[in-house]
């Protein structure tokens, strides 16, 4: 692990002739994995669903017989007309796509929701936030933003200022922890989600 | 339980359906009947459309659609908007691929709906797909070094050899723009590290809105061209003249936006006239 | 040799990786002190308020993948996992991780095992029922997630990962069915959501930290303390950086385009 992501780094900040070609294959390896997990997941679907029907699991194992059936019709179309054949393409658009994009529009009524009953000016922090939220609100509102300009030059100084800072406060700590437990991994010694918190237990302490 | 509640308590526990059909009630109506609010065209919108503008013919845009089906609504308007754009401009050479699985199936959506045909224009020839590749930053460095190592047939299976679109195509310096729509932080920031940091590739990026306020450093320091929202797509439907999805949307935004406002102050109303009736009976 | 325009981010990350190998090895002499994170204070609150409703725990960690760039977020919100886990185990609650991406199931199983015997209650843990795959794609994940909020009505809820969308989703619903919530994460889009509606909240590195700080080990805090020297060093750029420019002078643009 170590080697191979020093190769990677190495890679990106020295021409040392030799290592382009190898790491090219590494992240072809890298797609090849993720390609995997796709299927791998699949996998475990069949697997953990037909546990369910076995067992007659009580208020699970119809929908496990649907699922196993939706993933069957959908492989069986996809590989006898093509993934990119109009039969998939009409059963994708009628079936996932619908589904998918309904979910996701629900976020808009756990908004509304959450705004409700959240942006309460309950002290001058909830005060802040609600003020900001507000002004961002209207703004991205088209017509508001034409019949009040004024709003377009406040909303924008919000972004460009406080939000911008704060945020790339924000991405420089989480970028630094990312580098801390990079390093940590190379070298053998994060072990935490291993189930081993310590060093100590590691070595097969307590 | 609402009995011996009083009214602000009432008003301010009021049951979430009644906002959900307050609010699907604001969204049915203009999208049934659009009121036709009028649209501020921004001045990253136009910067986008200049960008694509000023691409010499022969140029090579790096497409990424990176976007699921839940962000279709959204990023499929503004990605079709461009697509018009790009194809009457002519001359362009708009190579897409998807980081996302979704991908070529919302490509094959837009695509139907754009009709490059319209334009005289072939696949293959004048736009290409180059198909799904896993990984997302992986895969954006993959392509970056080397686009014939990592993939060497479009999303139909076909070689790439065979198709004019992509003679002289070899890695990230082929192309002279990047563009990338995606619902995913991965694929949007995957993007600055893996094409515009080493490549200088420059960079238009469009996102869904509520991934805008994080997107901004990268647009404040140089990295994006320009940073649009999904929900812009009304403007680049504006200025390219192709008044579709985008546009009807405008009037749902907007009325959809102020009656969020409207529940937001209506929320403080409630909250503090029932602290108010508290500390009247309890004082 | 150097590639040009990376001369200077290479020497950031060496001078980065001595920092953190050296503060791990002087943390073996004098453990560094934390502030307080009192999401993660909050834990054994929320444990004992499950003990007391006897009901379970919900846990998840998000959408990331093992071979995808979160997997750092991944990896801290299992180190969670098993302090929480070994926590839940001693009083007695059952915790349910909600899995997305099935490379993790035999890692957490191996995780929530060892917690379990390690707090002496080995034969209390239920692999099948306690970690639970759902799919491998965003909104059924979600939307799976929620079914177990409604069906089984946790008394907590634990969000510690890569989140995306799905965030809102999680967080309304829990509060809905009023469970004490706790989220963390780095990515900077959903930590909006979650500030809204949770009762606690890490913020991004926050989660990073969070193996050490409820370890101690002195591994973990070193490489904690290594990476805010870092910070250190970013602040003094972010400053000389600013009075450098407003003098008129682009020395430190110029360094760090080097």
């Amino acid at each position: 692990m170590f080697v191979a992501a020093l190769l990677v780094m190495v890679d990106y900040f020295l021409k040392i002739p030799g290592t382009g070609p190898a790491v090219v294959d590494l992240q072809n390896w890298g797609i090849i994995l993720s390609a995997f997990a796709l299927g791998f997941g699949a996998v475990n679907l069949f697997y953990l669903h037909t546990r369910h029907i076995s067992r007659r699991t009580p208020g699970q194992w119809p929908f496990s017989i649907w699922i196993l059936v939706m993933i069957v019709v959908t492989a069986i179309i996809g590989v006898a007309t093509g993934a990119t054949g109009p039969q998939y393409s009409w059963w994708y658009n009628s079936t996932y796509f619908a589904l998918s994009a309904t979910v996701y529009s629900s976020l808009g009524f756990y908004m509304t929701t959450g705004c409700y009953r959240a942006l309460r000016a309950r002290n001058v922090e909830a005060a802040l936030l609600l003020v900001v939220g507000a002004i961002a609100l209207l703004r991205n509102a088209p017509a508001i933003a034409v019949g009040v300009p004024i709003i377009i030059p406040m909303e924008a100084w919000l972004s460009a200022v406080p939000t911008t800072s704060a945020q790339r406060g924000i991405m420089i700590g989480a970028a630094l922890g990312a580098i801390a437990l990079g390093v940590r991994t190379m070298i053998g010694r994060e072990t935490g989600f291993l189930g081993r918190l310590t060093e100590a237990e590691r070595r097969g302490g307590t | 339980m609402s009995k011996g509640k009083g009214f602000w308590a009432r008003l301010e526990d009021v049951p979430r359906e009644v906002l959900y059909a307050i609010l699907l009630i604001v969204f049915i109506i203009p999208m049934l009947n659009p009121i036709g609010f009028p649209v501020p065209i921004s001045d990253a919108a136009k910067k986008w459309y200049a960008t694509i503008d000023a691409l010499p013919a022969g140029s090579a845009i790096m497409i990424d659609f990176g976007y699921s089906g839940g962000g279709e609504p959204e990023l499929g308007p503004m990605a079709a908007a461009v697509y018009h754009h790009i194809f009457r401009k002519g001359g362009l050479k708009p190579i897409t691929m998807s980081t996302s699985i979704d991908g070529t199936l919302l490509w094959d959506k837009v695509i139907a709906e754009v009709n490059p045909e319209k334009y005289g224009r072939k696949y293959g020839v004048d736009y290409i797909h180059i198909g799904y590749i896993a990984g997302t930053e992986t895969a954006m460095a993959a392509v970056g070094k080397d686009l014939r190592a990592t993939t060497n047939t479009d999303y139909h299976g076909a070689s790439l050899d065979q198709f004019p679109i992509m003679q002289g195509i070899k890695d990230a310096s082929s192309f002279k723009l990047l563009i990338c729509y995606t619902t995913g932080g991965d694929q949007s920031e995957g993007w600055v590290r893996q094409w515009n940091t080493p490549y200088k590739t420059p960079y238009l990026c469009s996102v869904i809105a509520m991934m805008v306020p994080t997107m901004l450093p990268y647009q404040k320091a140089g990295q994006i061209v320009s940073l649009l929202a999904g929900a812009q797509a009304g403007e680049m439907e504006l200025i390219v003249g192709v008044p579709a999805r985008g546009i009807k949307s405008a009037d749902v935004i907007t009325l959809t936006h102020v009656l969020v406002f409207a529940f937001v102050v209506l929320g403080n109303i409630a909250y503090y006239g029932r602290k108010a009736s508290e500390r009247a009976r309890g004082g | 040799m150097l590639v040009a325009g990376r001369i200077f981010a290479l020497g950031m990350l060496i001078a980065l990786w001595v920092f953190i190998i050296g503060a791990m090895e002087m943390a073996k002499k004098k453990l560094p002190t934390f502030r307080k994170l009192s999401g993660l204070d909050a834990l054994p609150e929320m444990v004992g308020r499950a003990a007391e409703m006897n009901r379970p725990i919900h846990y998840t960690t998000g959408l990331g993948e093992l071979t995808g760039t979160v997997a750092p977020q991944l990896v801290a919100g299992l180190t969670v996992l098993g302090y929480v886990s070994e926590l839940a185990a001693k009083y007695g609650v059952k915790v349910i991780y909600s899995v997305y991406q099935a490379q993790v199931m035999p890692i957490a199983t191996e995780l929530m095992r060892e917690a379990y015997i390690r707090a002496g209650k080995g034969d209390a843990f239920d692999a099948e029922g306690q970690i639970r795959y759902l799919s491998g794609e965003q909104f059924a994940y979600a939307t799976a997630v929620q079914g177990i909020a409604e069906r089984e009505r946790p008394a907590a809820n634990i969000m510690i990962g890569p989140f995306y969308a799905e965030s809102m989703m999680f967080s309304e619903t829990f509060f809905r069915i009023g469970a004490i919530q706790l989220a963390g994460t780095a990515r900077g889009y959903q930590i909006p959501f979650f500030a809204v509606v949770c009762d606690y909240l890490l913020i991004a590195e926050e989660i990073y930290a969070a193996g050490a700080y409820l370890s101690k080990d002195p591994v973990q805090c070193g490489s904690i303390q290594g990476q805010d020297i870092g910070k250190v060093i970013g602040w003094i750029l972010m400053l000389v950086g600013v009075l450098a420019t407003a003098a008129g002078s682009p020395i430190i643009i110029n360094l760090l385009k080097t």
